[in-house]
This record gives structure tokens, C-alpha cells and sequence, in this order.
């Protein structure tokens, strides 16, 4: 289908963002890398009459270390994100996140604050975001708010943003000493393909046993899910294989998942399982060598 | 609404201004407003990468960028890549190693590539799979594509897999020239830079843009249609309706002609064509569908070929008492005596197995432009198809229109695999528009219509009993199968007959019995797809056979051998195999594979399988009856004898025909491959060939070729022979020398000749034609089917890895040994295979078309609809097999559809070994196999995949 008529902005700033977006109102969409949105505009599922820009939006570019905290733009690409090595250094299971959303061109294209914020349950970069503690900060003309990175999000394609409020970064906290990531998914396809289910896990150790444990579960419930029994069977637990098995499965007891062409609900949540112990053993290996180092293999091999 | 915005941006090294409308994309810019159609455009979505340029360096799709996004950008497209009017390096490579087939992802490969070496000039094998993992290739080029990025800088003329075929000894005398030698594609150079020219690409002074409006409803009468608010739309130039077109049927066999142009009263699938729109750009045109109101009283429908079936459901055809129970097509044969077959079986072993809905999904989309010259009396067709005669016959018969006033021309076509084998919708569309509006209109199906247009695969329900000795050997097959054939016949009588006529060319079986049933159902039509009607049964074949040697204990290459067809033997329903070296492609792949060492004894989760196939090289029958030559070739030399045209409307659709037809004519001829032009599928410019489906250019094409050829030498032998003073039969012509093939110093020039023979008595030209042998096949009803002047075989040893947790399922290697004659270009064939091994992979796991209970398509794109991308591209070993076809031109026989059959049982029958579980219903997904191994009592593991 073709793309109904629009008039197209291209604010400066975001000032000028802010008053753009209140003077058009529902009429207006924001546009960060548009391979989201340009393919809803040419199905249908959005008509806006005008489409805000952010292109011209400093603000929201960039990749810095800024009072402890990893600051990710929300128009950092996702290509950026795979080339950075800030990101490698500070959370190296972003990077890998990122190399596995669709393909190259797509990746040159894509932000990760379209990928946070059209809020698609299948998206590769909040599951990591949010096992690392991660917060988002939103702007609009009333001021910033921050938010812990899970509650952006409400449901498919439904976010706590407000009209004209739009996320300007990612805020990554560093990453405890004795800490490991790690971001398992299945897909049917090994080259560019959407996941059926991912794992995100963070592990932090203390001593011989598990401090505190996160496991981020995508693609199996409306958001991106917190599967809090699951890590709260581990912490404080020796990361045996058998409290590994126990948190697994506990985790696919938590996921939601729904059923469709990718798979029936019962096969995402045997996949959980699967991917929530690779995911955390993954990380319980990276914590042990004292974070996690490039160059690990995590990818597994779907 | 107004707003066009102004866009700045450069363009291959070249500053450009200019008005563009905020809701055209960068892609629309590129083709339509600078004209570098070298860009193509294949789904919209971002899904296939066709459209991939580079945006400050960096590859995008030009499809997915808002045009006011581009300002500022450095934009380069293919036609920037060379600068000084030759090839980029990349481009060199991609030429050299057969890198491209149909061409129509080509440009977007090469701009992704270009993107991956401008960063990293020696990319390692992974990272040129990851860096084209955007790119869809159906012709399954990958393997050549990985080689080409790997070597661009290799300034030697380093060729990829050149190991000459083993080739007919007993053609070895020739010595041969041309023909057997890897030349490069004839049309590489113009699809590695864009030049190509597909249907889409045309441009037309006043051309005008069409579309089609289609049932949102899969069965209902349409009780009224109003035109009135579209045609009042400004820009728009004709409506047409089911009123408009002619009561004639068409279809594509004349024994079951059962479409209308337009719908006239009823709809019978979503995806129907109701009305069409000419405007004068396409948004506006589909701004009219939209206003086109239609009443429609919704029917109840059937989905399912088995409820369709039983009495008492909704009749899809009720104007035609002959289909009675929705029976389109029923099939009855028996050859030889099948109670006695199984009463002197050892063992018996029966199953059902159950196929899939899969699409040929070429990259470039169907298209036509028509244009109506000489005051209205001549039409201009341009078509994306593969069959030119069969459109040119369809249009004139259901339009009315004399034949000799129709001229059809096929540009370059971006693959086709049997979806582009029959008129469609837009062909007609686009003449009845043109007519009506007295300018050139042109029509694209989006991505969505082609999946619902359709007539891919049959989905198959089989249910098929094997009967052996103890030794093996097969004495009785029993095979019921019933075919989904949609809405609509299109090829389906003869994919009936295929599917059952095509099972005992493989092996000796004494005693067949075949029952078929194609059968109507409110769902697109099915038609051809590369291996018609076979690809399915042979799964079902190759995975019973399996079984059953598992059964007893015999090694699957081993009973396969016990049985292996033979040379010279005509199967129990009728056909007459010629040369046959199917067991050396069983003995070389055993060997080549590491079978022996491999099989029964890796670990757990690995596994290996074997799979056989083969197929018809052209069809012993046109589609309608005629007594016209099959194939029909003209070859006129230049005047100054410097070059020939070839004049043959064999279709090109990226299989690599031109070239192939090219080195026949050279070779024949005696001159360099690079004097040769193709005049191709031009119906004004060529004679008639039937076009490219069952596999039949190269034996027939190339007989036509070959014969064209010979009349020119013959003419030129006798004036050299004159020169030379001897006897024109003594005479050979090679490399533009004629000369005495006992003292070839004595030679004289082929040019030379050639001139004297135009002086003498004007243009050389010689003619050729081809007929296949008559009276082939069985007297029984249908047994034209599967008749051929030459058949070929596959064996296929595929290896996999499976993940026991997940059922994920990662082919690792294929080796290939295929006995189809002695190999004309290697490239060329090797390119074949491979893309069969990769189409294989993607139907045997990815594929499958799904609809809802609504009747509407759940997954018309490229993301849910998964085609293997480079990265499942497994590790492909493809060899020929010494073998030689008398009927073949140099001995030749066909590989692009046999090819494909062994894959997917070799698949099944490789993950059963790595598994233990026999998945019988396509396609293999990760659930089913992953339900097999926590559910070993379900052995056949055919997991339901999730409501869709």
C-alpha cells in the first residue's frame, strides 16, 4: 500500500519538538528511524496528518559516560550500538542484543529508542536493558521524569509515555563487580529473523554463592516480563546446576506466552526454560571471571 | 494535501535538488524521479534488502526512508558503483563466479557487500554472512555470493568450483569449444549493474499506473458494484468491472477453463479479483479501490480440500455440474496388478504424510505494461513471465484479439519458478485499461497480492503404502493423495497427474496404483512450483522408503540401489526413460558424503540422509494441443560476419538459459561465444518456443539452437569448401576459422565466408526446430503427463545438526551428484543445484502459508513468511555425474527442477538420523521436532503448529 499524505517536520530542537507535538496534537507522530513506522504507515495501522522528525535532535544522539551511569541516546542507532565500545566495555550483552535485531540495513536505521519505545514484545534491546537495572529518561515540556527501564512499558505497542512526551536515553548503571550478562533468544531463522522467545539474565555473585540475580524474559507476554521468582530462587542460592534447572523452569511458569505463527504458547514456554539456564549459566560464567569480557560466545546457535 | 519539501541530497557523486512529496519514500525518488531503476523494489517492508543503497556509507533500505529523511545524505546506488563505465572489482568478481541468477536482489547484494568491504576489504566467511543477512536471494546464489565477496581483489580469474564436470566421453571427439566450459552468464554484466531492464522498470511516454481491487471475503456472491465515487476521484482515468471483461473462461488447461478476468458474480477467495482502476500515478489509483463500493452476500466457505469434499459442503463451482463434491481433478490409474504386488511383499509398511503451502516468492513481483499502437489495432504486452506464447495465446483467445496483432515482449524476469507460468490479472488488467484509456498502463502486484495470487505449491495429504521383499526390492506402491487446489484450476489438472506419474521414474516399481483428487477450496489457487506436483509425494517416498529400511535393516543408499532405475526401461505406467545413471549419483554421492563412515554413528543431535529425485527435461506435451514445434530458434549472420543474433523466445528467468542457448549456437557455429546476441522472447522479433516451465530450454530450446546453427554452417561450409577446394563435409568451424578437420592449418575465415555468402545471395540465416518424439507415454486417461524425451536424477546427501533442547534444525552440509547429461555451462549448473539445495532447506523447514479461519492469509510478507537468508546457507558439494542424452543437444538433459527433489526427504531422513523423529508433515519445525523427542510415543511428530 501507499502512504497516505503527510506534512513532514523537522524541529531543531527539542523545544521546538515539544511545541510542535502540542500544536498538531494527535495528528502527529514522531519519527526516530522509521522501520517500524514507515512499514505501519504503508499497512495502515498509522495515518498521521504530520510526521515530527527528530532527526535534527542532538539532544538525543550519543553515547556517554556521564556520573557512573552508560548514557545511550534514544537516536543512537542500533549499528552504533554494536560498534561501540563503550557499550562493549560496560554491557557487553547489549552489544550482543543489538547484533541480533534484523538485519545490517535495518540496523543502520533503527534506534534504540524506536526499538524501546513502539514497544513490540519481541524487541531485542529492552530484555538486556532492564536485567541491568537500567532506567529510561523521558522529556517533555513539563520537565524530565525517570523511570526504571520495565515500567516503560504497558502492554503491546503501549507505553507510559505521554502525547508529546518522548524518551531522550537509556541510563546504564555500571555493572557490579563479579557481575555477568547474558541475552539468549530463539528465532527460526538464523539470519534476520524476530525472536520467539529471549532471555535476558544479569547474575551478580558474592563469595561462592549468588547475590542477587535478574531474568528478563521478551517475546512471551505484552512486555518485556521481570521473571521475579524465578531470580528469587537463585539469590542467595549456589549457582548449581540444579538451582539453575529450578529457576528455568521456574521462569517459564512466569512467562505469558501467547500462541501464534512463531510458535504455540507451550513451545515458548519450553523454550524459557531452555533459554532462561543458557542464559544463566552464561552469566554466572561471566561473573565468576569477573565480569564479562568480549569475545565470550553467547550467541547460541539459532 | 500539499507539502512538498524541498531535498538536498547527493547522488552518486552528483549534487541534486528536488521537490518530493513527504510520503514518497527514498526508494520512490531513486526510481521514479532520477530514473536509477538499478534499485529495485521487492517488498515495500524492509524485508528483502532488493532496495538496499548506501546512505552515507552505510547500507539501508531505500524502502523504509521517508524522502525528507534523506536531506543532507550522500546517497550511492548501484549506478555509482563503477565510476569509468566498466565493473567495480565486486562487480568483476560477481560475473566471475556466477554470483547472480535472476539478478533482481543483485543490486542490493552488491550495495551490502560494498557497504561490508568499504569497512573490512577481507571479510572472513562469517562476517560476509552477517553483512548479508538482509539480502533475500531465492535463486539461492548464496554460496557463489560468499565466494565472489571473498575473493573481489583476486585480480587472477580465480573461478569458483571450476572442476570441469565429468562430461560425456563419448562427445570427447568434438573436442569442445564452448559448450562444457564455465563461460561467464550472457547476462551478468547488464544485472551487476543495474542495466537490466525488468517489466517495472519501463517507462512509457503518458504511461498511466493500474490496480486491482480484491475480495476481502473468501466466498460470496456480489450482488452489486458502485463505480460511481472512483471514477469521480480526480486522476482517475477507467474503472472496470466484471461487466467490462469478456464471458470467456481462460485458465491455463483448456480441459478446465474456470477464471474470469474480473469476478462476474462471485468471489471464491480472499484475494478474487473483483474490479480494476487506471489513474495517473499509482497512490491515486488505489484511492479509487477504495471508493469502489461492492455489495456482496457472503457464502459459507470450505477451507479444507477433505470437508470440501464430503457431501453436503459449499459447492465453490456450482455453474459446473462436472465438479461435483468440489472434485476438480480425480485421477484413477493402475499399472500392473498391486493386490499380487502386496501379497508378495515381506513387508508392508504404510503412512500418511501431509504437506505444505509454499510460495515460489520471486523476488521481483509480477508486472506488466501495455500499450495499444496504430490507431488501437496492435497491442504491446510487456509481461514479467516465463512463458511469452502461453500469454500471447491467453490474451488473444480471451480478449479476442487476432494473435497477429499482439506482440509480447519479456524483459528481464526476476525469477519465476512456475509463479510466473499463466496470465495473470495484471496482463489482462493492463491491456482492457490501455484500451480503455487510449495510454500505456502499467501494473505491479504489492508483495501482499502476489501471496494472494498465488499458485504456488498444493499442500498434499498422502497416504502411501510401499510393499517389499526381504531383500528390498519394491513390488507394489499404493499412493492416494489429495491436492488443495484453491479456488481455481490454473495448472492443477496436470500437478494431479504429476504427483502420481513422476513416483515410479526413480525406482523399478512392478505394480502402481495412484488415486488423486485435486480439489476446490476457498483459498488462493495452486499452480506449478518448480518440480510440480512432485516435490511432496518424493518427501513422502523417500521418507517411507527410509523407514522401511530401517525396518530391515538395510542401509537406506543400499535399498535404494536394489531398486535404482535403470537405462532404457519403460516404468509400469508408461514412460520411457533413455539414459539413466541414477546409480552412480547414489554410488558417488555414498562415497563424496563420508557416507559409510558417517552414518549410524554420530552423536546424538547430529544426523545424515540421504533423499532422490529427478525430473522430466520439458514436457512431452504443449499445454493445448498443437502440432507446432516445441522449440523454434532463427539465427541470422551479420552481414559483415563479424556477429550473429540468435532469434529464440526462450524465456530467461534467471536459470541461465541465454547462455546456455548462446554456447550452443557458438559452439555449432564455430565462433567465439562474444559474437553471439541473444534477440530474446520478443513474439514480433523471435519464433515461437513454449517458454520456460518443466525444465525443457536447454533439450528443446537447445535442439532448436543447434539445428539453426548447423543450416548457417552448412550454407558457409560450401563457399569455403569452394575456397579450400574440398568437400564441405570435411570441414570444421571453430573460434571463426573454417578449416579441414584432417589439416586444420588449412583454414579459411568465418567472417570471410560469411560475407561471401551475404554477396552471393543476401542474409544468411538459418532455422531450427524441435519436436519431441510422438506417441510418448501410456494410452490411459492423463498419461501425457510425465512424459519427456529425457529424464534426469538427483542423489542428495544432507547432514544436519539439531539443538535437542530448542528442535532447532541447522543443515551443515549437502553434497549433490546429478545426472542431467552432459553439462552444457558448469556455472551454471552448480548455480542450479545450489539454489534447489537452498529452496529445499526453506520448504523442507521454513515455508508454509497460513490462513486463518476467516479464509484471510496470516502471513503475506517476508517476515513471517521466511525464505532461507545467506546465513542458512549450508556447505554445498554439487558434482555431475558422466552420463550423455541422445536426444539432448551435446548430449545435455535438464538439472533446475530435479535437483530440488532430494532435499527434502534427504533433510527429513538426516534429522530422523540426528533425532529419532520422524516428522511426516512439512513443514520440519523446531515444535514438531521438539514434541517428537518429549513425546516419544508420537513418533510421527506432527505437532500442530500454533493457532495461527
Amino acid at each position: 500500500m501507499n502512504i497516505e499524505p503527510l506534512l513532514f517536520h523537522r524541529p531543531e530542537s527539542l523545544k521546538e519538538a515539544f511545541e510542535l507535538g502540542r500544536s498538531l496534537g494527535g495528528g502527529a507522530t514522531f519519527l526516530a528511524g522509521g522501520t517500524e513506522l514507515v512499514p505501519d504507515f504503508r499497512r495502515g495501522r498509522e495515518a498521521p496528518s504530520h510526521v515530527i522528525s527528530l532527526s535534527g535532535l542532538s539532544e538525543l544522539r550519543g553515547i556517554e559516560l556521564r556520573r557512573g551511569q552508560l548514557r545511550v541516546g534514544a537516536l543512537v542507532t542500533i549499528e552504533e550500538i554494536c560498534e561501540s565500545a563503550a557499550v562493549r566495555e560496560w554491557l557487553p550483552s547489549l552489544a550482543e542484543a543489538a547484533s541480533l535485531l534484523a538485519s545490517p540495513q535495518i540496523r543502520n536505521l533503527a534506534t534504540i529508542g524506536g526499538n524501546f519505545c513502539r514497544a513490540v514484545p519481541c524487541a531485542d534491546t529492552p530484555p538486556v536493558c532492564i536485567a541491568a537495572g537500567s532506567h529510561v529518561v523521558l522529556v517533555s515540556e513539563r520537565g524530565a521524569r525517570t523511570l526504571p527501564a520495565e515500567q516503560l512499558f504497558t502492554g503491546p505497542r503501549q507505553t507510559v509515555l505521554e502525547p508529546g512526551e518522548l524518551l531522550r536515553e537509556i541510563s546504564i548503571p555500571a555493572q557490579p563487580d563479579r557481575s555477568g550478562g547474558s541475552y539468549q533468544r530463539f528465532a527460526h531463522r538464523r539470519g534476520s529473523a524476530l525472536a520467539v522467545a529471549a532471555v535476558a539474565a544479569r547474575v551478580v555473585l558474592d563469595g561462592d554463592r549468588v547475590e542477587d540475580a535478574r531474568i528478563v524474559l521478551g517475546a512471551v507476554g505484552p512486555t518485556p516480563l521481570m521473571a521475579h521468582n524465578s531470580a528469587a530462587i537463585l539469590s542467595g542460592a549456589v549457582p548449581s546446576d540444579e538451582a539453575v534447572a529450578r529457576a528455568a523452569k521456574e521462569a517459564a511458569g512466569e512467562s505469558e506466552p501467547i500462541s501464534d505463527l512463531r510458535g504455540s504458547a507451550e513451545f515458548r514456554r519450553q523454550l524459557v526454560e531452555v533459554l532462561t539456564a543458557r542464559a544463566l549459566r552464561v552469566a554466572i560464567e561471566r561473573a565468576r571471571i569477573g565480569g564479562s569480557g568480549p569475545g565470550d560466545e553467547t550467541r547460541i546457535s539459532s | 494535501m500539499s507539502g512538498d519539501t524541498l531535498l538536498r541530497l547527493e547522488v552518486n557523486g552528483e549534487a541534486r535538488s528536488l521537490a518530493v512529496a513527504p510520503n514518497e519514500t527514498l526508494l520512490d525518488v531513486l526510481r521514479l524521479q532520477l530514473g536509477l531503476t538499478g534499485t529495485k523494489k521487492g517488498c515495500g517492508m524492509g524485508d528483502c534488502g532488493a532496495c538496499t543503497v548506501l546512505m552515507n556509507g552505510r547500507p539501508v533500505n531505500a524502502c523504509l526512508i521517508l524522502a525528507p529523511q534523506a536531506d543532507g545524505t550522500t546517497v550511492t546506488t548501484i549506478e555509482g558503483l563503477a565510476t569509468d563505465g566498466g565493473l567495480h572489482p565486486l562487480q568483476q568478481s560477481f560475473v566471475r563466479h556466477g554470483a547472480l541468477q535472476c539478478g533482481y536482489c543483485t543490486s542490493g547484494v552488491l550495495m551490502a557487500a560494498k557497504g561490508l568491504i568499504d569497512r573490512n576489504p577481507d571479510p572472513t566467511e562469517d562476517e560476509i554472512r552477517q553483512a548479508l543477512a538482509g539480502n533475500l536471494c531465492r535463486c539461492g546464489t548464496y554460496p557463489r555470493i560468499i565466494e565472489a565477496v571473498k575473493t573481489w581483489r583476486a585480480e587472477e580469474d580465480v573461478r569458483f568450483d571450476t572442476r570441469p564436470p565429468a562430461t560425456a566421453s563419448r562427445d570427447q571427439e568434438r573436442d569442445l569449444a564452448i559448450v562444457s566450459h564455465g563461460v561467464t552468464r550472457y547476462d551478468g554484466p547488464d544485472k551487476v549493474t543495474g542495466r537490466a531492464k525488468y517489466t517495472a522498470d519501463l517507462r512509457l511516454p503518458g504511461m498511466i499506473y493500474g490496480r486491482i481491487l480484491c475480495s476481502p471475503i473468501p466466498h460470496g456472491i456480489i450482488k452489486n458494484i458502485d463505480t460511481r465515487r472512483a471514477r469521480e476521484l480526480p486522476g482517475v482515468l477507467a474503472v472496470i468491472t466484471g461487466a467490462d471483461v469478456p464471458d470467456t473462461y481462460y485458465g491455463v488447461s483448456p480441459a478446465r477453463y474456470d477464471e474470469h478476468v474480473l469476478a462476474k458474480d462471485r468471489v471464491r477467495y480472499v484475494g478474487d479479483e473483483v474490479a480494476a482502476v487506471a489513474a495517473f500515478d499509482e497512490y491515486t489509483a488505489e484511492k479509487a479501490l477504495a471508493l469502489i463500493d461492492v455489495e456482496y452476500e457472503d457464502l459459507p466457505s470450505v477451507l479444507d480440500p477433505h470437508e470440501a469434499m464430503k457431501d453436503g459442503a459449499p459447492l465453490i463451482h456450482p455453474e459446473n455440474p462436472r465438479f461435483a463434491n468440489n472434485i476438480n481433478t480425480h485421477v484413477d490409474w493402475h499399472f500392473g496388478d498391486t493386490e499380487t504386488g502386496f501379497a508378495e511383499a515381506h513387508h508392508v509398511r504404510e503412512q500418511r504424510f501431509v504437506g505444505n503451502r509454499t510460495y515460489q516468492s520471486p523476488i521481483e513481483p509480477h508486472a506488466a505494461l501495455a500499450r495499444w499502437e496504430h490507431h488501437g489495432e496492435k497491442l504491446t504486452l510487456w509481461s514479467a513471465t516465463q512463458v511469452p506464447h502461453y500469454v500471447h495465446k491467453m490474451i488473444s483467445r480471451t480478449l479476442d484479439i487476432p494473435m497477429g496483432s499482439i506482440r509480447v515482449i519479456k524483459p528481464a524476469v526476476g525469477g519465476g519458478f512456475g509463479g510466473k507460468a499463466e496470465t495473470t490479472p495484471l496482463d489482462f488488467c493492463a491491456v482492457l485499461l490501455a484500451k480503455a484509456t487510449g495510454r500505456p498502463v502499467m501494473m505491479e502486484y504489492s508483495r501482499e497480492e502476489m501471496f494472494h495470487h498465488f499458485r504456488g505449491r498444493h499442500r498434499q495429504t498422502i497416504d502411501l503404502k510401499i510393499g517389499v521383499k526381504a531383500d528390498g526390492t519394491i513390488t507394489a506402491v499404493d499412493s492416494r493423495i489429495v491436492l488443495d487446489g484453491g479456488a481455481y484450476t490454473s495448472f492443477g489438472v496436470i500437478t494431479a497427474y504429476y504427483a502420481g506419474s513422476m513416483v515410479p521414474t526413480l525406482y523399478k516399481i512392478p505394480n502402481y496404483r495412484y488415486e488423486g483428487f485435486r480439489v476446490y477450496t476457498n483459498l488462493p489457487a495452486s499452480g506449478a512450483f518448480r518440480g510440480h506436483g512432485v516435490p511432496q509425494p518424493r518427501f513422502a517416498f523417500e521418507s517411507l522408503l527410509d523407514m522401511i529400511a530401517e525396518d530391515l535393516a538395510i542401509d537406506p543408499i543400499e535399498i535404494r540401489l536394489r531398486n535404482a532405475m535403470e537405462p532404457d526401461y519403460r516404468t509400469c505406467n508408461g514412460l520411457d526413460i533413455a539414459s539413466c545413471e541414477f546409480t552412480a549419483t547414489l554410488e558417488q554421492a555414498r562415497e563424496a558424503s563420508g557416507w559409510v563412515e558417517k552414518k549410524g554413528k554420530l552423536p546424538r543431535g547430529q544426523g545424515i540422509g540421504v533423499g532422490c529425485g529427478g525430473f522430466v527435461s520439458g514436457a512431452g506435451y504443449p499445454i493445448y494441443r498443437s502440432d507446432f514445434p516445441h522449440s523454434n530458434a532463427m539465427i541470422r549472420v551479420h552481414e559483415d560476419g563479424t556477429g550473429v543474433s540468435l532469434h529464440i523466445a526462450a524465456a530467461e528467468i534467471g536459470q541461465g538459459s541465454d547462455t546456455v542457448l548462446v554456447q550452443i549456437a557458438a559452439e555449432e557455429l564455430g565462433v567465439p561465444y562474444e559474437w553471439v546476441w541473444m534477440v530474446e522472447c520478443d513474439t514480433v522479433l523471435s519464433p515461437l518456443d513454449l517458454g520456460s516451465y518443466s525444465s525443457r530450454v536447454t533439450l528443446m530450446g537447445g535442439n532448436a539452437v543447434k539445428m539453426a546453427a548447423e543450416s548457417v554452417r552448412e550454407k558457409l561450409f560450401r563457399i569455403a569448401g569452394r575456397h579450400l577446394g574440398c568437400d564441405p563435409a570435411e570441414l570444421g568451424a571453430r573460434d571463426g576459422r573454417i578449416f579441414v578437420r584432417a589439416h586444420p592449418e588449412t583454414s579459411f575465415g568465418w567472417a570471410e565466408a560469411a560475407r561471401a555468402a551475404f554477396s552471393q545471395s543476401g542474409p544468411v540465416v538459418g532455422t531450427g526446430c524441435y519436436q519431441p518424439p510422438k506417441n510418448l507415454g501410456a494410452d490411459v486417461k492423463g498419461g501425457a503427463v510425465g512424459t519427456s524425451p529425457a529424464y534426469s536424477f538427483s542423489t542428495a546427501v544432507c547432514e544436519v545438526s539439531v539443538d535437542l533442547e530448542t528442535g532447532f534444525v541447522k543443515v551443515e552440509r549437502i553434497t549433490d551428484f546429478s545426472d542431467g547429461g552432459t553439462v552444457i555451462n558448469p556455472t551454471t549448473f552448480h548455480g542450479q543445484v545450489e539454489g534447489s539445495a537452498i529452496m529445499g532447506l526453506g520448504e523442507t523447514l521454513l515455508e508454509d502459508m497460513l490462513h486463518g479461519k476467516d479464509g484471510k492469509l496470516v502471513n503475506p510478507n517476508l517476515h513471517d513468511y521466511l525464505l532461507p537468508t545467506i546465513c542458512e546457507s549450508p556447505e554445498i558439494k554439487t558434482a555431475a555425474v558422466e552420463s550423455y542424452e541422445p536426444r539432448g543437444p551435446f548430449g545435455a538433459k535438464e538439472v533446475g527442477e530435479g535437483s530440488l527433489l532430494p532435499m527434502l526427504g534427504a533433510i527429513a531422513n538426516a534429522i530422523y538420523d540426528a533425532t529419532g523423529v520422524r516428522v511426516t508433515e512439512l513443514p520440519i519445525t523446531p515444535e514438531k521436532i521438539l514434541r517428537g523427542l518429549r513425546e516419544p510415543s508420537a513418533a510421527s511428530g506432527s505437532a500442530s503448529r500454533g493457532d495461527a
